[in-house]
């Protein structure tokens, strides 16, 4: 397994990582807060692309779907902010209400998908797309309290953009932060994340999380055995649609803001394309692909804001972001079928 | 006597497809060794031949299947008038004027008749034909469809040309695709590959007429079948395979069944592997006008009592439905009519409940049902004991944890590993690393684990060296023996059959046709799997 | 088999969909209060506009290859031969004319490299076209906002931004604005019909429709019933997809030319976005489906769609003092219908 582990892809982003360090070295760049940053990056961003995991082992393909989980997870938020919960205890009640959306949204979710088998990923990318102007009616006449979460004037509906500052803002970024010599460790953050990385692992060794790799490998074998495939694969669907609403939780906490109305559209891309940097061929994943993909994609686009800011074309970040995003989707994409004629 | 016959008859009769010296193999397995035959303009060749004899090889080097050049390509030549066709691609050797009926049908099922008939060959305008070429010309579908009509009129089928295939029934495609065959004017030479395996008698009988009638008119037909009543009837000459090599070449006159089936099974040694025994006909399971949807391996209103604690072998041809007994009962396809399992009806074909009822199918198809090649020898040995019956789990209490029992599920392995002398580095080695003689082990030993009473295998051997083949067999008595489980073993290989089993069933177009003893002869078992009753038979 | 001619008999998605799309479009527009003149003026323009992508959708759903939201490629590549063009500053005629041209070869020469790419992806084509028109996008971004006055030479200062470097937001396209779109302007009452474009629309749905009834026609047939069947049959599936897919770009830079010449300004970083989806939406609106299209579906689709998309907005305004509220209704109603008719073609094509 190791050895098909690095591909071309994974050389050319490890070549273009040390381009863009040794840029960053030349540029006199403060490569410790760079460093910093990346942890945080890692985290809030590690937890959607461990939210793919459990449909890749499942083989119901790259849950371009996304959206669904991500916005159960911000009406979770919203929630939460309603009732002006703040520091943890608002961190994990966002958490526990996007649970029970995400386990809902989930359901209904995979409910669809097992209806379009063998077409999961473009049906998941229209039903994720036409999940986020659906929810737009939810966030413009949802009956929310807090003012602060409203159009000041004039306006109707949430705010696209929630500052989270005064509830749970960074509450898990700077819990246990440890600073050593510029340093800076959110190791409350880092053990939430590896919480979340073990559970999974854990689930994938239960029997529910046998069935799910060994169906995702061969489904005919499994149903051959008698495992209920439809069932299966609803487990699967929802926990990646709770995974991605406990996701979007972390990011929003990290981030500052909730983000409503379109901004969940597109955000399924760049999870995706970190699994697949990690080393997944958009089958059976290994959390370690997660973690490591989105930790070298990250550091890639932390990098890459303060280059293209020194030579003048700021929006270069954003293009090379979606530059490298579909490049290896594409890629993954077009050498996963290759791959499936060999067998 | 075949140069005597060309001697006499040469100049008038010309061969105008001529194989010469033709070997073929996959992967260093000869496929087809040293094949000459030739077919004059004309005549009706058959050739003839069990599973496995290279039919199915020679038909694709024919029709230039992409397969072939894939795999290293064949030696020895192919004239075809003269021309080399060496290296020419499908479309290519259509092009040249030889016509192809595969046994997949080549119709394409959202089209309608007419359109089939003439694809590729459609009658257009011809105005635009000068405006812009013929591909690009407009179609004329009045004329197509008329031309098309025709062509079916020569057959002797009256359907409507403008409905689509998918509407239609496996005997009138068949039609429909020689249609399409004599519809070309440039036809001289003409493939058939099984045309009438899926035809009923009658339609058979008039295919075979227009056939005879079609070479009489000059067209050279190379016909292959395993109906050897029909090759008797309307071939000129027959040619016999057998294992890739050619057993015989009768001329017109010479062709008669008894002397096919001889040829094409050959002479067996066989030493039965199991003393013959007894077996009371008590039923532990029975099956009345039980069907089963597998798409080219259908049982169409089976009838079957198996008896407890036998071996019955399941013997046919490809495509008479052996294979889809076992997955029928797993769900895996569709499957009607009743089955009594123990006294009791079965109303659902379910795995998981027909498992727990103490039935067990091993695929024929192990790649791609019967392992998870990516998983170790030991998941794949506990994996159906572990998540049906939970042989296996640790559960603390929480009965949907069902974390592995590590040193449960070693001790059953090693176990397992050590019995069945399953050949691996650790219990920890993938599967799929392993050779096929050891993957198809491992998949016994997890019938084994879930310990059942009934036991369906689809051809155990396939695809296994000859040493781990006796093994195998020999594994399978012994589970029979001294666990006392039915089995049930669907195989090609007539000749294991006959070792292993206490008796044989012989299944025709999806349906039991004789049920012989294993000390049957070779003659009979043939005419049985070629669906002659062979009353009269002179061995 | 017998399910499937009874599901067909209950749910005929073919007069379902557009069905559903009238009664929809119909209230909306009871609601919106617009002027029936004034919203049929508008489903015209936009029949012009958009009419031959929509078009352009046709032939690969017929070969079976799905909805081909690669056309946004074919959108660029005259968008690319439009500015390079506008950047060399030939106006008048042979301007126009080497636009022409050179978009076709900018789009042959995608639609050869789209259609290789799919080749290898039979079955998943659609997930693979919409990614392909994402990355097209940003490496068109990457042209024009990072290759102009770095890599490429700037010849016309006008249309690059201040800094030096990357082609501005908006090109103004003045000069050609509504040229044919003119051409024998027909007014029949308040209603605007520009019949030389209606025509060019209509050619093209009679060259597809032509294209469709050849020989190469029933060769696109047979491989989108079954490209294996077809195989066997002598066709080469492979040669044969790539031309699909070329015919498809080629049609949909010549309907983006259409949908730019018709506007009038162009927006360099946006025209294009979403003609993919809002072209599917309207094939698929006129009850076209994943498996099958014909130009009735295409024709009827446009006016059905684009009369839900004008009036929705003011709809929902006027319903829920909310105009936004509108435009949410029509993106989903455009996201929907292409998930709608995802999921019910899987479900038909299990039998």
């Amino acid at each position: 397994m190791t050895h098909d582990r690095i591909r071309t892809p994974q050389i050319i982003i490890i070549i273009f990582l040390v381009i863009l360090l040794i840029m960053a070295y030349i540029l006199h760049m403060d490569l410790v807060v760079l460093f910093n940053e990346s942890l945080i990056k890692l985290v809030m961003n590690g937890v959607l692309a461990l939210a793919l995991i459990p449909m890749l082992n499942v083989g119901a393909g790259m849950n371009f779907g996304l959206p669904v989980g991500i916005v159960g997870g911000l009406v979770g938020l919203c929630i939460a902010v309603n009732f002006r919960l703040t520091g943890f205890p608002g961190f994990f009640a966002s958490l526990l209400f996007s649970l029970i959306i995400c386990v809902v949204f989930g359901w209904l979710y995979g409910l669809l998908l097992n209806r379009v088998k063998g077409r999961e990923e473009i049906a998941g990318t229209f039903i994720g797309f036409s999940i986020i102007p659906l929810m737009n009616y939810f966030w413009t006449l949802a009956p929310f309290q807090n003012r602060q979460m409203l159009y000041p004037i004039g306006g109707q509906g949430l705010r696209p953009k929630i500052g989270l500052d005064p509830y749970f803002y960074n509450v898990l970024d700077n819990f246990c932060m440890i600073k050593i010599s510029g340093f800076e460790i959110p190791l409350g953050l880092l053990a939430f994340y590896g919480l979340l990385c073990l559970f999974l692992y854990l689930f994938f060794r239960t029997k529910v999380g046998r069935a799910i790799i060994a169906t995702g490998e061969n489904e005919a074998f499994s149903r051959l055995s008698g495992i209920d495939i439809s069932k299966i694969r609803l487990i699967a669907i929802i926990l990646s649609t709770v995974f991605a609403g406990i996701g979007i939780c972390v990011y929003s906490q990290s981030y500052g803001f909730i983000q409503l109305y379109d901004e969940p559209l597109s955000m399924a891309f760049p999870a995706i394309s970190a699994v697949l940097i990690g080393g997944s061929t958009g089958r059976r994943t290994w959390i370690f692909e997660a973690v490591l993909g989105t930790y070298l994609l990250q550091t890639i686009y932390l990098l890459t804001v303060p280059i293209a800011n020194e030579i003048l074309i700021p929006e270069l970040t954003e293009i090379l972001r979606t530059f490298i995003t579909y490049s290896i989707i594409l890629y993954a994409l077009l050498y996963r079928d290759r791959r499936r004629i060999v067998y | 006597m075949d140069s005597l016959f060309f001697l006499f008859t040469g100049a008038a009769m010309t061969n105008i497809l001529d194989i010469k010296n033709l070997n073929k193999s996959y992967n260093g397995i000869p496929a087809l060794k040293n094949v000459s035959l030739s077919v004059r303009a004309g005549e009706i060749h058959g050739i003839v031949g069990a599973n496995g004899s290279g039919k199915t090889t020679l038909m694709n080097i024919l029709f230039g299947n992409p397969v072939i050049r894939e795999t290293g390509g064949y030696q020895g030549e192919i004239y075809y008038e003269g021309v080399s066709l060496k290296t020419k691609n499908s479309t290519e050797i259509i092009g040249l004027g030889i016509g192809m009926v595969h046994q997949e049908f080549a119709l394409i099922p959202d089209m309608t008749i007419g359109e089939n008939i003439k694809l590729g060959r459609e009658e257009t305008n011809r105005f635009t034909d000068r405006l812009f070429g013929k591909k690009y010309s407009f179609v004329d579908r009045k004329k197509n469809d008329l031309n098309a009509e025709s062509a079916l009129k020569k057959l002797g089928v009256n359907v409507d040309i403008g409905v689509k295939i998918i509407n239609l029934s496996t005997n009138t495609r068949q039609f429909v695709e020689i249609a399409r065959e004599i519809a070309r004017a440039d036809l001289k030479l003409l493939l058939l590959d099984e045309p009438t395996a899926v035809l009923s008698r009658d339609d058979a009988s008039n295919l075979l007429e227009d056939l005879t009638e079609l070479s009489q008119g000059g067209l050279g037909i190379l016909f292959v079948s395993h109906r050897l009543e029909e090759i008797q009837q309307i071939c000129d000459r027959a040619t016999v395979l057998r294992e890739g090599e050619v057993i015989s070449q009768y001329g017109r006159g010479e062709v008669s069944t008894t002397k096919l089936a001889r040829d094409m099974i050959g002479h067996t040694v066989s030493k039965a592997m199991a003393k013959k025994r007894a077996i009371e006909p008590r039923p532990l399971v029975s099956f009345q006008q039980y069907s089963v949807e597998m798409p080219g391996e259908e049982i169409r209103g089976m009838d079957l009592d198996i008896f407890e604690g036998e071996i019955l072998g399941l013997a046919g041809l490809s495509g008479h439905g052996k294979s889809a007994l076992g997955y029928g009962i797993m769900g895996m396809y569709p499957a009607t009519g009743e089955v009594v399992y123990e006294n009791m009806k079965i109303d659902r074909m379910d795995a998981k409940a027909n498992i727990l009822k103490g039935m067990y199918v091993l695929p024929d198809d192990r790649q791609a049902l019967g392992i998870l090649p990516d998983h170790s020898l030991a998941e794949n040995i506990i994996f159906t004991g572990d998540q049906i019956k939970g042989l296996f789990s640790m559960n603390f209490g929480l009965p949907f944890l069902g974390f592995l029992d590590k040193r449960k599920v070693y001790d059953h392995v090693h176990q397992l590993v050590d019995d069945f002398e399953i050949r691996c580095t650790s219990v920890k080695q993938k599967i799929r690393e392993l050779s096929g003689g050891n993957q198809q082990k491992v998949c016994i030993a997890r019938a084994l684990t879930v310990n059942p009473r009934l036991l369906f295998v689809a051809e155990p051997t396939r695809g296994i060296d000859i040493s781990a083949k006796e093994k195998i067999l020999k594994m399978l008595i012994d589970i029979n023996r001294s666990r006392h489980t039915t089995i049930v073993i669907a195989s090609s290989e007539l000749d294991e059959l006959k070792r292993v089993c206490d008796r044989i069933a012989v299944m025709v177009e999806g349906r039991i046709f004789k049920v012989l003893q294993p000390d049957s002869s070779d003659v009979e078992f043939a005419l049985a799997l070629a669906g002659e009753e062979g009353t009269d038979y002179d061995a | 088999m017998r399910y499937k001619i009874l599901a067909e008999k209950l749910f005929n998605m073919e007069n379902l969909v557009p069905t559903v799309f009238l009664l929809l479009s119909f209230f909306a527009w009871q609601f919106s209060g617009l002027s029936g003149t004034f919203v049929l003026n508008q489903v015209i323009t936009r029949f012009i506009r958009d009419g031959i992508l929509v078009l352009s959708l046709i032939i690969p759903v017929v070969a079976g290859m799905g909805l081909n939201f690669a056309i946004i490629v074919g959108a660029m590549t005259m968008q690319t031969a439009l500015l390079f063009v506008i950047n060399y500053q030939l106006a008048g005629l042979p301007g126009i004319l080497l636009v022409f041209f050179l978009g076709i070869i900018l789009a042959v020469i995608s639609g050869f490299a789209i259609g290789h790419v799919l080749n290898r992806v039979k079955g998943k084509e659609m997930i693979v076209t919409i990614i392909i028109g994402f990355l097209a996008n940003s490496i068109y971004q990457l042209v024009f906002l990072v290759g102009f006055g770095t890599f490429i030479p700037v010849a016309n200062e006008e249309i690059i931004l201040s800094r030096g470097i990357g082609v501005r937001n908006a090109v103004d396209l003045g000069m050609y604005r509504n040229t044919i779109d003119k051409f024998w302007l027909i007014k029949l009452g308040g209603i605007e019909i520009p019949l030389f474009m209606i025509l060019v629309v209509l050619l093209f749905a009679g060259i597809i429709s032509y294209l469709l009834h050849t020989r190469f026609g029933q060769e696109v047939k047979a491989v989108g019933s079954s490209h294996e069947k077809a195989e066997i049959a002598g066709i080469n599936v492979n040669a044969l997809r790539i031309k699909v897919i070329i015919i498809s770009t080629v049609l949909a830079a010549l309907g983006q030319l259409a949908y730019l010449q018709n506007i009038g300004m162009f927006d360099v970083y946006t025209a294009h976005m979403n003609t993919d989806i809002i072209s599917c939406a309207a094939l698929l609106a006129g009850g076209a489906s994943i498996k099958s299209a014909n130009i009735r579906h295409a024709i009827v689709g446009i006016f059905l769609f684009h009369t839900l998309f004008i009036v929705s907005p003011q709809a929902g305004q006027n319903l829920f003092h909310n105009a936004a509220l509108g435009e949410y209704f029509r993106s989903f109603v455009a996201y929907g219908t292409i998930a709608f008719a995802l999921i019910i073609s899987t479900k038909y094509e299990k039998k």
